[in-house]
């Protein structure tokens, strides 16, 4: 069992569990084996997400199960107590299914978010996802920018597409 | 509206949500027995053309009223005010201004941008307006009601105070007075004539700074100027229904669209942290708000058999290094993410 990483966000930890993937947009891949092969991965928000969001009050997905969909493609909207956001979808595929017990009680986000706080299992061939530790680089590498961000410079900042 | 009494309005929330129903009819039920109370109800105030008798109604009330609506109490106010139904906004407990931890209690409150402020002059009399999606029961409506009663009782005693303290000189009219314009009937069948569903913007003029922003990126015509170059929603009607792109332009969060989806964007109240959310869309991957707004606008445009103009038009070239202005509640507030007291 490989150690867990932490970033740090102020003051507060954010837990990287190793051994699985990170989407830039903050979402966690696991892969799924033993259904129909190579490129399915169950998705949920990472810690550092969830840790900005705060408690999750309402979930919301605008595409079926079974839908393809695109990189970027806007599938859902999430409302929380500090925060609302569409939800993008981390990579090109099929959006499986949906956890559907998060929509009567999205909570589990909040309590379980790697476990059963899980989003959507997605069929991607290419994700170009990151391990862990590319993960938390890629989290230091834009932690300035995203307290910026969340300052409500969004005009001021580029897309890291690094 | 005889002497003494409070108006009180219940604008209804478009569709027949029976909860929604419940709660109006509940409401209108209690505050029929209540005395003091000059109760009328209209159909949703968002959706009420020039002519509906209810926004004539609306526009007779001389004195202090409470509306309550389907709105953010932000996007009701201003709302109002477009239409010529103006006044001071009562403050309520029921919509706080600013729901802050209470380790910042003693910080005095941050220095706000004024913004231009609404139009000529405001008529000496209070506006409260009450956010019906706030709470399901209609009990707690009606305490607040009657507090504002009380309150707009004390209001009504100071402006008499100051009228008797600066008493005009008498003036004698000679001749016929001159005739009034006849009031429309307000029967409760002409006032709830259900108007179809409209979409345009509202301007928040306690926000707005003039910088015409809206007025450069809008292609559909729908903002102008007044006499004094004062930017205002001119053309109400030529607005696309569904398109909230001139406010996600707004450096200022000064335009709402009070039926939109998104509550930053439908008027949330500014400054309350329970309330505006921080919009983390381009954080977990989504574009850049100038970004969505082109794309809005480009559909409009090519629905109306135009081309699209993508980021060529219209898009703010706003300086990075500008000098920070005072700062207002929404920096306080997206400063409070920063601690993060989680």
């Amino acid at each position: 069992m490989q150690e867990d990483l932490w970033f740090t966000m102020g003051k507060i930890p954010a837990r990287l569990p190793a051994g699985i993937l990170y989407a830039k947009n903050h979402m966690w891949a696991r892969p799924e084996t033993g259904l129909n092969g190579n490129g399915l991965f169950r998705h949920g928000f990472t810690h550092y997400a969830i840790l900005l969001m705060k408690d999750v009050y309402f979930l919301e997905w605008n595409i079926s199960e079974g839908d393809p969909v695109s990189q970027s493609q806007e599938i859902g909207h999430i409302e929380t107590s500090k925060a609302e956001s569409g939800l993008y979808c981390p990579a090109a595929g099929t959006l499986v299914r949906f956890n559907a017990a998060l929509l009567n009680d999205p909570s589990a986000i909040n309590t379980d978010g790697y476990g059963a706080g899980w989003l959507f299992d997605l069929d991607a061939p290419e994700t170009g996802y990151m391990n862990a530790e590319q993960y938390l680089k890629f989290l230091s590498d834009n932690w300035e920018k995203t307290q910026a961000m969340l300052k409500g410079k969004m005009n001021q900042i580029e897309d890291d597409e690094s | 509206m005889s002497k003494g009494k409070l108006t009180v309005v219940i604008s209804q929330a478009p569709g027949k949500n029976p909860a929604k129903r419940a709660l109006e009819e509940n409401l209108a039920a209690s505050l029929l027995m209540e005395p003091g109370i000059e109760l009328s109800i209209i159909p949703h105030l968002y959706d009420l053309g020039p002519d509906h008798t209810g926004r004539l109604f609306l526009e007779s009330i001389p004195g202090d009223m409470v509306v309550l609506a389907w709105l953010f109490p932000r996007a009701a106010f201003w709302l109002l005010d477009r239409d010529g139904i103006r006044g001071t906004e009562g403050q309520s407990p029921l919509h706080p201004k600013a729901e802050k931890d209470d380790e910042d209690a003693d910080e005095p409150p941050p220095e706000k941008a004024p913004g231009i402020g609404p139009v000529g002059e405001i008529p000496d009399r209070t506006i409260w307006c009450l956010d019906l999606r706030d709470h399901a029961g209609h009990q707690i409506y009606l305490e607040e009601i009657r507090r504002i009663g009380a309150e707009a009782a004390l209001l009504r005693e100071g402006r008499q105070a100051a009228k008797q303290a600066t008493k005009p000189p008498a003036v004698i009219t000679l001749g016929l007075p001159t005739q009034k314009k006849p009031a429309p009937e307000f029967t409760p069948e002409t006032l709830l004539a259900p108007p179809s569903r409209r979409w345009y913007p509202v301007i928040d003029y306690s926000r707005c700074t003039n910088c015409m922003e809206c007025l450069d990126f809008c292609l559909f015509g729908v903002y102008g100027v007044d006499g004094l170059d004062r930017i205002l929603v001119e053309n109400q009607d030529s607005c696309k229904k569904g398109c909230p792109a001139c406010s996600r332009v707004c450096p200022e969060q000064a335009i709402i669209f009070p039926d939109y989806k998104s509550a930053a964007i439908a008027g949330a109240p500014v400054g309350n942290i329970g309330g505006l959310k921080i919009d983390l869309s381009k954080l977990f991957g989504g574009e850049d708000p100038m970004v969505v707004a082109a794309q809005e606008r480009d559909r409009e445009l090519v629905r109306d058999g135009r081309d699209a103009v993508g980021l060529a038009v219209g898009i703010p070239k706003r300086q990075t290094d500008k000098p920070k202005g005072p700062r207002d509640e929404l920096d306080s507030l997206v400063d409070a993410l920063d601690s993060l007291d989680i």
